[in-house]
Protein backbone atom coordinates (compact mmCIF):
# COMPACT_ATOMS: atom_id res chain seq x y z
CA UNK A 1 0.00 0.00 0.00
CA UNK A 2 1.31 3.32 -0.92
CA UNK A 3 0.00 6.39 0.83
CA UNK A 4 1.75 8.97 -1.33
CA UNK A 5 -0.45 11.73 -2.70
CA UNK A 6 -0.54 11.47 -6.48
CA UNK A 7 1.59 14.21 -8.00
CA UNK A 8 0.31 16.51 -10.70
CA UNK A 9 3.61 16.02 -12.48
CA UNK A 10 3.36 12.42 -13.49
CA UNK A 11 5.91 10.86 -15.83
CA UNK A 12 3.28 10.55 -18.48
CA UNK A 13 2.44 14.26 -18.22
CA UNK A 14 6.09 15.28 -18.46
CA UNK A 15 6.67 13.12 -21.52
CA UNK A 16 3.53 14.40 -23.12
CA UNK A 17 4.40 18.08 -22.49
CA UNK A 18 8.00 17.52 -23.57
CA UNK A 19 6.85 15.94 -26.80
CA UNK A 20 4.53 18.85 -27.45
CA UNK A 21 7.35 21.36 -26.91
CA UNK A 22 9.70 19.49 -29.22
CA UNK A 23 7.03 19.25 -31.89
CA UNK A 24 6.24 22.99 -31.62
CA UNK A 25 9.95 23.78 -31.82
CA UNK A 26 10.28 21.71 -34.97
CA UNK A 27 7.32 23.50 -36.56
CA UNK A 28 8.71 26.93 -35.62
CA UNK A 29 12.20 26.05 -36.87
CA UNK A 30 10.75 24.86 -40.16
CA UNK A 31 8.69 28.05 -40.56
CA UNK A 32 11.57 30.42 -39.83
CA UNK A 33 15.01 30.68 -41.34
CA UNK A 34 14.09 31.76 -44.81
CA UNK A 35 17.67 32.85 -45.30
CA UNK A 36 18.89 29.23 -45.22
CA UNK A 37 17.97 28.63 -48.80
CA UNK A 38 17.61 25.02 -49.67
CA UNK A 39 18.64 23.71 -46.25
CA UNK A 40 16.19 21.70 -44.23
CA UNK A 41 15.82 23.44 -40.90
CA UNK A 42 16.16 21.30 -37.85
CA UNK A 43 16.48 21.79 -34.14
CA UNK A 44 20.03 22.52 -33.01
CA UNK A 45 21.30 23.20 -36.50
CA UNK A 46 24.31 25.51 -36.62
CA UNK A 47 25.95 27.27 -39.54
CA UNK A 48 28.54 25.10 -41.19
CA UNK A 49 32.01 25.98 -39.88
CA UNK A 50 34.72 26.21 -42.49
CA UNK A 51 37.57 23.97 -41.43
CA UNK A 52 40.87 25.78 -40.97
CA UNK A 53 43.68 24.74 -43.23
CA UNK A 54 46.26 22.51 -41.58
CA UNK A 55 49.62 24.25 -41.62
CA UNK A 56 52.95 22.62 -40.89
CA UNK A 57 55.93 24.25 -39.21
CA UNK A 58 58.43 23.23 -41.86
CA UNK A 59 62.01 24.41 -42.19
CA UNK A 60 60.88 26.65 -45.04
CA UNK A 61 58.18 28.21 -42.82
CA UNK A 62 60.81 28.89 -40.14
CA UNK A 63 63.20 30.47 -42.64
CA UNK A 64 60.42 32.59 -44.12
CA UNK A 65 59.41 33.70 -40.64
CA UNK A 66 63.03 34.52 -39.81
CA UNK A 67 63.12 36.70 -42.93
CA UNK A 68 59.98 38.53 -41.82
CA UNK A 69 61.52 39.19 -38.40
CA UNK A 70 64.81 40.40 -39.92
CA UNK A 71 62.85 42.73 -42.21
CA UNK A 72 60.74 43.98 -39.31
CA UNK A 73 63.83 44.87 -37.27
CA UNK A 74 65.48 46.56 -40.28
CA UNK A 75 62.33 48.62 -40.89
CA UNK A 76 61.97 49.59 -37.22
CA UNK A 77 65.60 50.64 -36.88
CA UNK A 78 65.33 52.70 -40.08
CA UNK A 79 62.08 54.36 -39.03
CA UNK A 80 62.32 58.14 -38.87
CA UNK A 81 60.83 58.14 -35.37
CA UNK A 82 63.92 56.20 -34.23
CA UNK A 83 66.62 57.71 -36.42
CA UNK A 84 65.54 61.29 -35.70
CA UNK A 85 65.92 60.71 -31.95
CA UNK A 86 69.28 58.91 -32.09
CA UNK A 87 72.27 60.85 -30.84
CA UNK A 88 75.15 61.34 -33.26
CA UNK A 89 77.26 58.80 -31.35
CA UNK A 90 74.51 56.19 -31.65
CA UNK A 91 73.36 56.80 -35.24
CA UNK A 92 76.21 54.80 -36.86
CA UNK A 93 75.27 51.77 -34.76
CA UNK A 94 71.60 51.96 -35.70
CA UNK A 95 72.46 52.34 -39.38
CA UNK A 96 74.92 49.42 -39.23
CA UNK A 97 72.45 47.18 -37.43
CA UNK A 98 69.64 47.95 -39.89
CA UNK A 99 71.97 47.23 -42.80
CA UNK A 100 73.04 43.94 -41.20
CA UNK A 101 69.43 42.78 -40.98
CA UNK A 102 68.84 43.70 -44.63
CA UNK A 103 71.96 41.71 -45.52
CA UNK A 104 70.64 38.73 -43.58
CA UNK A 105 67.63 38.67 -45.90
CA UNK A 106 69.93 37.95 -48.80
CA UNK A 107 71.67 35.26 -46.74
CA UNK A 108 68.40 33.47 -45.92
CA UNK A 109 66.67 33.91 -49.30
CA UNK A 110 68.76 31.24 -51.11
CA UNK A 111 68.11 28.82 -48.24
CA UNK A 112 64.37 29.31 -48.77
CA UNK A 113 64.38 29.04 -52.54
CA UNK A 114 66.68 26.00 -52.47
CA UNK A 115 63.95 24.25 -50.49
CA UNK A 116 61.17 25.21 -52.86
CA UNK A 117 59.89 28.16 -50.83
CA UNK A 118 59.36 31.78 -51.69
CA UNK A 119 61.49 34.46 -50.05
CA UNK A 120 59.76 37.03 -47.83
CA UNK A 121 60.41 40.71 -48.29
CA UNK A 122 57.80 42.19 -45.95
CA UNK A 123 57.98 42.74 -42.18
CA UNK A 124 56.03 40.30 -40.03
CA UNK A 125 52.57 41.92 -39.96
CA UNK A 126 51.35 40.02 -36.89
CA UNK A 127 54.37 41.01 -34.80
CA UNK A 128 54.18 44.61 -36.02
CA UNK A 129 50.58 44.71 -34.82
CA UNK A 130 51.40 42.91 -31.58
CA UNK A 131 54.26 45.17 -30.49
CA UNK A 132 56.25 46.70 -33.38
CA UNK A 133 53.90 49.61 -34.04
CA UNK A 134 53.42 50.18 -30.30
CA UNK A 135 57.17 50.37 -29.79
CA UNK A 136 57.57 53.01 -32.48
CA UNK A 137 54.62 55.01 -31.12
CA UNK A 138 56.11 54.91 -27.62
CA UNK A 139 59.54 56.00 -28.87
CA UNK A 140 57.93 58.92 -30.69
CA UNK A 141 55.87 59.92 -27.65
CA UNK A 142 58.78 59.58 -25.22
CA UNK A 143 61.11 61.85 -27.20
CA UNK A 144 63.99 60.37 -25.24
CA UNK A 145 67.25 59.53 -27.08
CA UNK A 146 67.82 56.76 -24.51
CA UNK A 147 64.86 54.88 -25.95
CA UNK A 148 66.72 54.35 -29.21
CA UNK A 149 69.38 52.20 -27.57
CA UNK A 150 66.85 50.41 -25.37
CA UNK A 151 64.74 49.54 -28.40
CA UNK A 152 67.84 48.42 -30.30
CA UNK A 153 68.93 46.18 -27.44
CA UNK A 154 65.44 44.70 -27.24
CA UNK A 155 65.19 44.04 -30.97
CA UNK A 156 68.63 42.41 -31.21
CA UNK A 157 67.85 40.23 -28.19
CA UNK A 158 64.56 39.30 -29.86
CA UNK A 159 66.27 38.23 -33.09
CA UNK A 160 68.83 36.17 -31.16
CA UNK A 161 66.06 34.49 -29.14
CA UNK A 162 64.08 33.83 -32.34
CA UNK A 163 66.93 31.87 -33.93
CA UNK A 164 67.62 30.05 -30.69
CA UNK A 165 63.96 29.04 -30.49
CA UNK A 166 63.88 27.97 -34.12
CA UNK A 167 66.73 25.51 -33.49
CA UNK A 168 64.30 23.44 -31.45
CA UNK A 169 61.83 23.36 -34.38
CA UNK A 170 64.21 22.88 -37.29
CA UNK A 171 64.36 19.49 -38.92
CA UNK A 172 67.59 19.82 -40.87
CA UNK A 173 70.66 19.88 -38.60
CA UNK A 174 72.76 21.96 -41.00
CA UNK A 175 70.11 24.67 -40.99
CA UNK A 176 70.27 24.91 -37.21
CA UNK A 177 73.93 25.91 -37.49
CA UNK A 178 73.12 28.46 -40.20
CA UNK A 179 70.40 29.97 -38.03
CA UNK A 180 72.63 30.19 -34.97
CA UNK A 181 75.34 31.98 -36.97
CA UNK A 182 72.78 34.72 -37.58
CA UNK A 183 71.52 34.51 -34.01
CA UNK A 184 75.03 34.82 -32.57
CA UNK A 185 75.62 37.95 -34.66
CA UNK A 186 72.47 39.49 -33.17
CA UNK A 187 73.64 38.47 -29.70
CA UNK A 188 76.89 40.35 -30.24
CA UNK A 189 75.02 43.42 -31.42
CA UNK A 190 72.82 43.19 -28.32
CA UNK A 191 75.91 43.05 -26.10
CA UNK A 192 77.36 46.13 -27.81
CA UNK A 193 74.08 48.02 -27.33
CA UNK A 194 74.07 47.02 -23.66
CA UNK A 195 77.65 48.23 -23.28
CA UNK A 196 76.71 51.56 -24.90
CA UNK A 197 73.99 51.95 -22.25
CA UNK A 198 76.02 50.73 -19.27
CA UNK A 199 79.64 50.28 -20.22
CA UNK A 200 82.68 48.63 -18.65
CA UNK A 201 83.03 45.43 -16.67
CA UNK A 202 80.60 46.87 -14.10
CA UNK A 203 77.92 46.61 -16.79
CA UNK A 204 78.35 42.86 -17.20
CA UNK A 205 76.23 41.87 -14.19
CA UNK A 206 72.60 42.68 -13.45
CA UNK A 207 72.19 45.40 -10.79
CA UNK A 208 69.67 47.94 -9.51
CA UNK A 209 70.01 51.69 -9.01
CA UNK A 210 69.24 53.73 -5.88
CA UNK A 211 65.57 53.90 -6.84
CA UNK A 212 65.44 50.12 -6.99
CA UNK A 213 65.11 50.05 -10.78
CA UNK A 214 66.77 47.27 -12.71
CA UNK A 215 69.80 48.37 -14.73
CA UNK A 216 70.74 47.06 -18.16
CA UNK A 217 73.23 44.18 -18.01
CA UNK A 218 75.41 42.95 -20.85
CA UNK A 219 75.26 39.38 -19.52
CA UNK A 220 71.90 39.13 -17.73
CA UNK A 221 71.68 35.32 -17.82
CA UNK A 222 73.99 32.34 -18.20
CA UNK A 223 71.86 30.70 -20.89
CA UNK A 224 69.91 32.31 -23.71
CA UNK A 225 66.32 32.74 -22.66
CA UNK A 226 63.16 32.33 -24.72
CA UNK A 227 60.89 34.45 -22.55
CA UNK A 228 59.46 37.73 -23.84
CA UNK A 229 62.00 40.53 -24.19
CA UNK A 230 60.91 43.40 -21.92
CA UNK A 231 61.75 46.97 -22.94
CA UNK A 232 60.87 50.15 -21.07
CA UNK A 233 59.91 52.82 -23.59
CA UNK A 234 57.94 56.03 -23.92
CA UNK A 235 57.07 58.96 -21.69
CA UNK A 236 57.38 58.75 -17.93
CA UNK A 237 53.93 58.32 -16.41
CA UNK A 238 52.49 59.89 -13.24
CA UNK A 239 54.12 57.23 -11.03
CA UNK A 240 57.52 57.94 -12.51
CA UNK A 241 57.85 54.74 -14.54
CA UNK A 242 57.67 53.93 -18.24
CA UNK A 243 55.55 51.46 -20.14
CA UNK A 244 57.06 47.97 -20.26
CA UNK A 245 56.67 46.49 -23.72
CA UNK A 246 56.92 42.70 -24.07
CA UNK A 247 58.28 41.45 -27.38
CA UNK A 248 57.75 37.75 -28.00
CA UNK A 249 59.48 35.49 -30.47
CA UNK A 250 57.24 34.36 -33.35
CA UNK A 251 54.73 31.69 -32.46
CA UNK A 252 52.40 29.47 -34.47
CA UNK A 253 50.02 32.35 -35.19
CA UNK A 254 52.73 34.72 -36.39
CA UNK A 255 54.71 32.36 -38.59
CA UNK A 256 54.83 32.84 -42.34
CA UNK A 257 53.78 29.44 -43.71
CA UNK B 1 -3.84 4.60 -3.94
CA UNK B 2 -2.06 1.49 -5.08
CA UNK B 3 0.84 1.73 -7.46
CA UNK B 4 1.21 -1.22 -9.74
CA UNK B 5 4.28 -2.13 -11.67
CA UNK B 6 3.34 -3.12 -15.18
CA UNK B 7 5.78 -5.37 -16.99
CA UNK B 8 5.86 -4.37 -20.58
CA UNK B 9 6.47 -6.94 -23.27
CA UNK B 10 10.06 -7.29 -24.48
CA UNK B 11 9.24 -5.72 -27.82
CA UNK B 12 8.27 -2.37 -26.31
CA UNK B 13 10.83 0.21 -25.17
CA UNK B 14 11.58 -0.23 -21.49
CA UNK B 15 13.37 2.45 -19.43
CA UNK B 16 16.36 0.13 -18.99
CA UNK B 17 16.63 -0.37 -22.73
CA UNK B 18 16.29 3.35 -23.34
CA UNK B 19 19.12 4.17 -20.89
CA UNK B 20 21.31 1.44 -22.37
CA UNK B 21 20.72 2.81 -25.87
CA UNK B 22 21.51 6.33 -24.74
CA UNK B 23 24.76 5.17 -23.11
CA UNK B 24 25.76 3.30 -26.24
CA UNK B 25 24.91 6.33 -28.37
CA UNK B 26 26.93 8.59 -26.05
CA UNK B 27 29.93 6.30 -26.28
CA UNK B 28 29.78 6.36 -30.07
CA UNK B 29 29.42 10.15 -30.06
CA UNK B 30 32.39 10.51 -27.70
CA UNK B 31 34.69 8.33 -29.79
CA UNK B 32 33.63 9.81 -33.10
CA UNK B 33 35.93 12.87 -32.94
CA UNK B 34 38.92 10.65 -32.22
CA UNK B 35 38.06 8.35 -35.08
CA UNK B 36 37.49 11.37 -37.30
CA UNK B 37 40.79 12.90 -36.13
CA UNK B 38 42.66 9.75 -37.07
CA UNK B 39 40.99 9.72 -40.40
CA UNK B 40 41.89 13.32 -41.15
CA UNK B 41 45.45 12.73 -39.95
CA UNK B 42 45.72 9.90 -42.41
CA UNK B 43 44.34 12.15 -45.11
CA UNK B 44 46.77 15.02 -44.35
CA UNK B 45 48.80 15.88 -47.36
CA UNK B 46 51.52 17.72 -45.43
CA UNK B 47 55.23 17.14 -45.79
CA UNK B 48 56.28 13.63 -44.95
CA UNK B 49 59.53 14.55 -43.21
CA UNK B 50 60.74 12.42 -40.34
CA UNK B 51 60.80 14.36 -37.09
CA UNK B 52 64.26 14.52 -35.51
CA UNK B 53 64.72 12.56 -32.27
CA UNK B 54 64.71 14.29 -28.90
CA UNK B 55 67.86 12.42 -27.89
CA UNK B 56 70.37 10.44 -29.86
CA UNK B 57 73.29 8.53 -28.39
CA UNK B 58 75.25 9.31 -31.56
CA UNK B 59 75.55 12.88 -30.21
CA UNK B 60 77.45 11.78 -27.10
CA UNK B 61 81.02 12.12 -28.45
CA UNK B 62 80.29 15.67 -29.71
CA UNK B 63 78.66 16.62 -26.42
CA UNK B 64 81.56 15.15 -24.45
CA UNK B 65 83.93 17.27 -26.52
CA UNK B 66 81.76 20.33 -25.75
CA UNK B 67 81.85 19.42 -22.06
CA UNK B 68 85.63 19.19 -22.20
CA UNK B 69 85.86 22.59 -23.89
CA UNK B 70 83.60 24.28 -21.34
CA UNK B 71 85.47 22.70 -18.45
CA UNK B 72 88.75 24.02 -19.82
CA UNK B 73 87.21 27.46 -20.40
CA UNK B 74 86.14 27.55 -16.76
CA UNK B 75 89.68 26.60 -15.69
CA UNK B 76 91.08 29.41 -17.85
CA UNK B 77 88.73 31.98 -16.32
CA UNK B 78 89.67 30.77 -12.85
CA UNK B 79 93.25 31.88 -13.56
CA UNK B 80 92.04 35.24 -14.90
CA UNK B 81 89.83 35.83 -11.85
CA UNK B 82 92.87 35.28 -9.63
CA UNK B 83 94.74 38.09 -11.39
CA UNK B 84 91.89 40.64 -11.50
CA UNK B 85 90.53 43.11 -8.94
CA UNK B 86 87.32 44.98 -8.12
CA UNK B 87 84.64 45.18 -10.80
CA UNK B 88 86.91 43.42 -13.29
CA UNK B 89 87.24 40.45 -10.94
CA UNK B 90 83.46 40.33 -10.42
CA UNK B 91 82.85 40.45 -14.18
CA UNK B 92 85.36 37.69 -14.93
CA UNK B 93 83.93 35.61 -12.10
CA UNK B 94 80.47 36.00 -13.66
CA UNK B 95 81.71 34.69 -17.01
CA UNK B 96 83.61 31.91 -15.21
CA UNK B 97 80.38 30.89 -13.52
CA UNK B 98 78.61 30.81 -16.87
CA UNK B 99 81.15 28.30 -18.19
CA UNK B 100 80.83 26.22 -15.05
CA UNK B 101 77.06 26.21 -15.62
CA UNK B 102 77.55 25.08 -19.24
CA UNK B 103 79.83 22.24 -18.17
CA UNK B 104 77.34 21.19 -15.51
CA UNK B 105 74.42 21.33 -17.96
CA UNK B 106 76.26 19.21 -20.52
CA UNK B 107 77.34 16.77 -17.82
CA UNK B 108 73.78 16.57 -16.56
CA UNK B 109 72.50 15.93 -20.07
CA UNK B 110 75.07 13.20 -20.73
CA UNK B 111 74.55 11.69 -17.25
CA UNK B 112 76.23 8.30 -17.09
CA UNK B 113 77.68 8.68 -20.57
CA UNK B 114 79.65 11.81 -19.58
CA UNK B 115 83.39 11.30 -19.76
CA UNK B 116 85.75 12.91 -17.27
CA UNK B 117 86.40 16.42 -18.59
CA UNK B 118 89.83 18.00 -18.59
CA UNK B 119 90.48 20.88 -16.21
CA UNK B 120 93.58 21.99 -18.09
CA UNK B 121 93.35 25.76 -18.84
CA UNK B 122 93.38 26.72 -22.50
CA UNK B 123 95.66 29.71 -21.77
CA UNK B 124 97.19 31.59 -18.90
CA UNK B 125 95.63 35.07 -19.08
CA UNK B 126 97.85 37.69 -17.53
CA UNK B 127 98.58 41.41 -17.52
CA UNK B 128 95.99 44.18 -17.51
CA UNK B 129 92.28 43.43 -17.68
CA UNK B 130 92.33 44.63 -21.30
CA UNK B 131 95.11 42.18 -22.15
CA UNK B 132 93.31 39.31 -20.41
CA UNK B 133 90.04 40.25 -22.09
CA UNK B 134 91.70 40.09 -25.52
CA UNK B 135 92.95 36.54 -24.86
CA UNK B 136 89.63 35.45 -23.41
CA UNK B 137 87.64 37.00 -26.27
CA UNK B 138 89.68 34.99 -28.76
CA UNK B 139 88.98 31.79 -26.81
CA UNK B 140 85.27 32.63 -26.60
CA UNK B 141 85.20 33.26 -30.35
CA UNK B 142 86.77 29.86 -30.91
CA UNK B 143 84.28 28.18 -28.56
CA UNK B 144 81.30 29.76 -30.31
CA UNK B 145 82.66 28.54 -33.65
CA UNK B 146 83.13 25.00 -32.30
CA UNK B 147 79.61 24.82 -30.84
CA UNK B 148 78.02 26.30 -33.97
CA UNK B 149 79.86 23.85 -36.17
CA UNK B 150 78.76 21.00 -33.90
CA UNK B 151 75.12 22.05 -34.28
CA UNK B 152 75.25 20.92 -37.88
CA UNK B 153 75.93 17.36 -36.77
CA UNK B 154 73.86 17.06 -33.60
CA UNK B 155 70.83 14.89 -34.26
CA UNK B 156 68.93 15.20 -30.98
CA UNK B 157 66.72 18.27 -30.67
CA UNK B 158 67.28 18.57 -26.92
CA UNK B 159 71.05 18.61 -27.28
CA UNK B 160 70.84 21.13 -30.13
CA UNK B 161 68.59 23.39 -28.03
CA UNK B 162 71.02 23.26 -25.09
CA UNK B 163 74.00 24.10 -27.28
CA UNK B 164 72.04 26.91 -28.97
CA UNK B 165 71.24 28.48 -25.59
CA UNK B 166 74.97 28.39 -24.76
CA UNK B 167 75.96 29.96 -28.10
CA UNK B 168 73.52 32.86 -27.58
CA UNK B 169 75.29 34.00 -24.41
CA UNK B 170 78.84 33.09 -25.43
CA UNK B 171 78.41 35.38 -28.44
CA UNK B 172 77.67 38.14 -25.94
CA UNK B 173 80.85 37.19 -24.05
CA UNK B 174 82.87 37.72 -27.25
CA UNK B 175 81.46 41.20 -27.88
CA UNK B 176 81.68 42.36 -24.27
CA UNK B 177 85.26 41.14 -23.80
CA UNK B 178 86.37 42.67 -27.09
CA UNK B 179 85.06 46.05 -25.94
CA UNK B 180 86.90 45.67 -22.62
CA UNK B 181 90.00 44.74 -24.64
CA UNK B 182 89.78 48.15 -26.29
CA UNK B 183 88.27 47.25 -29.66
CA UNK B 184 85.99 49.96 -31.02
CA UNK B 185 82.35 49.04 -30.29
CA UNK B 186 81.34 49.82 -33.89
CA UNK B 187 83.92 47.31 -35.08
CA UNK B 188 82.63 44.69 -32.64
CA UNK B 189 78.97 45.17 -33.65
Amino acid sequence: MNNNTPSQLSRRNILRSGGAIVASGAVLAACGGGQHSGAIARIGSVPEIKKLETEHVTDVALLRTAMSVEKMVAVMLSDSRVTSLAESSVSPFIAKYAAAHETNLSVIAPLVTARGGQAVTEPNAKLMTAYGDNALTLVEAGKSPEDVLHLTLGLESLVAATYQYFVSLTNEAALRADMMRLGAASSRRAAVAAQLIRGGTVGFSPAINKKGEELIATLPTAFGTLSAVQVLLGPVNEVGTRAPLAMDTPSLNSMIY
Amino acid sequence: MVNRQVDLPEATTSRRRLIASLLAGGAVAATAPFLAGNASAADDSGPSTTAPPHRDSADNPTLNAALDRESRMAATYALAVGSAKGDDKAALLLVHDHHVAYAQALKGYLATTASSASTQPLANPSGSVAAMARQLAALEEETVAIHTSNLASLRGINAASLVASIITVEARHVAALNIIAGTSPIAVA
